[in-house]
């Protein structure tokens, strides 16, 4: 008898963690049900072959990240793991309901924050930390931004802690990344096993780049009445330039770097073989300091002179807007369901991680004294960069983590250790379990909040692994939210 | 369109158009030694003031020190893809993709050893794939009207130059069969072999192969064939740039005239007058065009970020968070 897949789901060690396919019992969660007998069938080399077969996809097609800080120019590919995750329409719907309630509030306290600032004088949040975060741009107070819509993208990452329940972990509000693997992994899922699409009714993702280019366009200044969209790239050598051209492909706009915009009398223009064209709205995947070379970094040879004046009189469209680190620092986000409650008098829907700002004197004495049970991060850092795992850091760094605390208090937050659900992987031909996160993709276009349903489920693919970055070796998954 | 993009893909497509012709050669000269092993067929194809150590084979192939060795145009080729990849079809990104892909493998090296027509063929086979998919899968506006100058000027000038290096092929008159094996090469070195038999159906002889790669009208290789239709090209471009209300600046003048040297030229004339004066005449002509459309097209004004501080723009490429 040849040795079935199936086999390896009754071998499946569930390691105490909760886990998205499995009951705490060992039995099949019932929406994986299809999956699990899907792979009884299976052979552990068939699905070994089909993994092969999605990994040479990703490489033929270049859908590759530079490793970052490596302009030298290192081409990988984030690894695939075959096994798909699968999420409820009901727990979508919560997860849906929480996110849009969350960009509201953020676009609402964004838009307090530069024009009137009433939560400053409410003694809800401390002043000292909105006015003192790096992401806070004292200069863009008062500017108008069209239909008040400062996050046109926002990329947050929800995790399950051990009671299933989920958590927003971070919000990212200035570039977030990742949309483009959420398309490219369905697409080459259907190709590598396209039977285990008829066992599901599963709701398709390939509308987002259509629903961005809608919401681009819904932001045009008026002046404009056929809007032209470019999307600023950093250039090749950047770590999701592979995003920017496909996002640039599938919605049929330019994809431009800096050199290619120039300004002139208060018009954004792109430099084009046939002369200049008149550029309406900028999706940029650009840092706020490197845009104008005028305004932040004199030093950045990757933005356009001159655009920050022209995007203060209202003259071109900034997507996102600038300035809205502020809302995603992560000591502000501990004050996120107080916003929320703040601006729309409702409760959170999605709860935050418990967190502890060590700006505040009580909580910063909590983590030096904890610091080797909790998880320690930089308020402006992102990509797993500048991040201490207590539990899984030896005492050096637990002391060089104290250190660089009490030096710098506004710099650091912590959080305990959560025990991250787990999913099945598909490791050395047979299944094993992996700590996962989940980051959902949410457009606002000033009326719509549009959730893509699915996201980006990103793996830790070392195994105890906590960190689900692709810069620290994670890998993702296709991700299915069933209709 | 914008003129990085223009630009870029005009040296994508002429990198992969020179790579074509540089494996065309390395395969001919390699079959002309196996046929006339007495003579050094190597040490001519490289260009002058350059010294090669080692063996010109290799340079010509993979070196790393020659920026037009087959490898290296592929690579840049691919690279320019790469950045451009939102601009051309995934068909032909992939294509180029993959055969990097395939160069670059440590076993590559072993491959080209082991079975060197063998690679050549696939490789021409996979450059020539990408051509073809930039024509069936591009639409044929302004992109594409690049690409096929590019591709077009680069061969005109290819094939000048194979006439100016392998000129010494087509001058030993003596009516030996090592005669006919060189004119022979000549022609396969331009891939005109069999379309040369099968237009003048007559013994090769030099004069005859001269006229065939200058002037023929209507095969692809030959120098009138490719300045005929980069002139097309650029005459669409520059209409489109005139239609904007601006200058559509000297290019469509200067392969003009190019263009009626090859058209009105006759052969005997040509020889008489002095080859390798002609050929010069036609090269710097060649020469001024990609100039022109460079600074008219490729270039809206100098860019002093693009020219300096190369590295620097990298590393803060690499800098912006992407979250």
């Amino acid at each position: 008898m040849r040795p079935e897949a199936g086999a390896t789901l009754a071998m499946y060690d569930l390691g105490g963690f909760w886990d998205e396919m499995f009951e705490a019992d060992g039995r099949v969660r019932e929406h994986y049900a299809q999956l699990a007998g899907r792979l009884a069938t299976l052979s552990p080399q068939d699905v070994t072959r089909r993994q092969v077969a999605a990994e040479l996809s990703f490489q033929a097609r270049g859908i590759t990240f530079a490793v970052n800080q490596d302009p030298g120019g290192l081409e990988k590919i984030i690894p695939f793991d075959l096994i798909p995750r699968i999420i409820t329409a009901e727990e979508w719907r919560r997860i849906e309901r929480g996110l849009e309630q969350r960009v509201r509030a953020l676009n609402l306290f964004l838009h307090d924050v530069y024009h009137e600032q009433k939560i400053l004088r409410s003694g809800l949040v401390p002043p000292e930390l909105i006015l003192g975060a790096r992401g806070y741009r004292r200069e863009f107070r008062g500017v108008e931004v069209p239909r008040g819509v400062y996050t046109h993208v926002v990329g947050s990452d929800l995790v399950r802690d051990a009671s299933g329940e989920f958590y927003v972990l971070e919000d990212n509000l200035r570039t977030p990344s990742g949309v483009s693997y959420v398309v490219e992994n369905r697409r080459v899922m259907k190709r590598v096993w396209p039977q285990i699409f008829a066992d599901h009714d599963i709701r398709p993702v390939e509308g987002y780049p259509q629903d961005l280019l809608d919401v681009l366009r819904a932001v045009a200044q008026p002046i404009a009445s056929e809007p032209t969209v470019v999307l600023l790239t950093p250039g090749v050598h950047n770590s999701a330039f592979f995003e920017h051209a496909f996002l640039a492909k599938a919605m049929g706009i330019e994809m431009v770097q800096g050199s290619d915009l120039f300004v002139d009398d208060a018009t954004v223009y792109m430099r084009t073989t046939s002369g200049r064209q008149r550029v309406d709205v900028i999706y940029r995947r650009i840092d706020d300091d490197f845009l104008d070379p005028l305004a932040f970094r004199g030093d950045s040879l990757l933005g356009v002179p001159g655009l920050l004046a022209t995007y203060r009189m209202g003259r071109v469209s900034v997507a996102n807007a600038i300035g809205t680190g502020v809302a995603d620092d992560k000591a502000i986000y501990a004050y996120v369901p107080t916003i929320i409650k703040y601006y729309l008098g409702e409760d959170e829907i999605l709860p935050n991680v418990k967190t502890y700002v060590a700006a505040d004197p009580l909580e910063r004495a909590y983590i030096l004294e904890h610091i080797a049970e909790l998880v320690v991060k930089s308020v402006n850092e992102s990509g797993g960069y500048g991040m201490l795992i207590g539990p899984h850091a030896p005492a050096a760094d637990h002391e060089e983590y104290r250190r660089r605390i009490i030096a710098d208090p506004r710099g650091y937050i912590a959080q305990p250790t959560l025990a991250l659900s787990r999913h099945p992987s598909w490791q050395n031909e047979r299944l094993d379990g992996r700590h996962v996160d989940l980051r959902p993709f949410i457009l606002f276009s000033g009326d719509e909040v549009t959730v893509t349903p699915g996201g980006l489920t990103r793996v830790a693919l070392r195994k105890g692994s906590l960190v689900v970055n692709s810069s620290q070796g994670g890998g993702a998954k296709d991700t299915w939210v069933l209709a | 369109m914008l003129c990085r993009v223009a630009d870029d893909l005009f040296w994508m497509s002429r990198y992969v158009e020179r790579a074509i012709g540089v494996s065309r050669l390395i395969d001919v000269t390699r079959h002309l030694e196996l046929d006339a092993g007495d003579i050094d067929f190597w040490t001519p194809l490289v260009p002058p003031g350059i010294t090669v150590t080692g063996d010109v084979r290799f340079w010509l192939t993979s070196a790393d020190e020659n920026p037009d060795s087959l490898v290296c145009c592929v690579r840049r080729a691919r690279e320019l893809a790469r950045g451009v990849r939102e601009s051309i079809s995934s068909e032909m990104w992939e294509e180029l993709n993959q055969l990097h892909a395939s160069l670059t493998r440590p076993t590559a090296t072993r491959e080209v050893r082991g079975d060197a027509g063998g690679f050549h063929r696939l490789v021409r086979e996979r450059l020539q794939h990408v051509q073809g998919l930039a024509d069936a899968t591009l639409a044929h506006d302004e992109p594409w009207h690049f690409i096929e100058i590019a591709m077009y000027l680069e061969r005109a000038h290819a094939t000048t130059m194979l006439l100016h290096r392998q000129g010494h092929l087509l001058t030993t008159v003596e009516g030996t069969d090592t005669d006919l094996v060189k004119w022979l090469a000549v022609l396969r070195s331009a891939g005109c072999a069999e379309g040369y038999a099968r237009y003048y159906a007559l013994r090769i002889e030099p004069a005859r192969i001269i006229e065939f790669l200058l002037l023929n009208p209507v095969f692809p290789q030959s120098v009138r064939f490719s300045l005929t239709r980069a002139s097309e090209s650029i005459g669409i471009i520059a209409a489109l740039r005139e239609g904007a209300g601006n200058d559509p600046g000297p290019a469509v003048r200067t392969i003009g005239r190019a263009r009626a040297l090859v058209e009105h030229g006759a052969v005997d004339e040509i020889l008489e007058q002095g080859f390798a004066e002609f050929l010069g005449t036609v090269q710097s002509a060649l020469a001024s065009v990609s100039d022109q459309v460079t600074a008219t097209y490729l270039r809206d004004q100098p860019q002093s970020s693009r020219l300096g501080g190369v590295e620097r723009a990298a590393v803060l490429m690499a800098e912006q968070q992407q979250q």
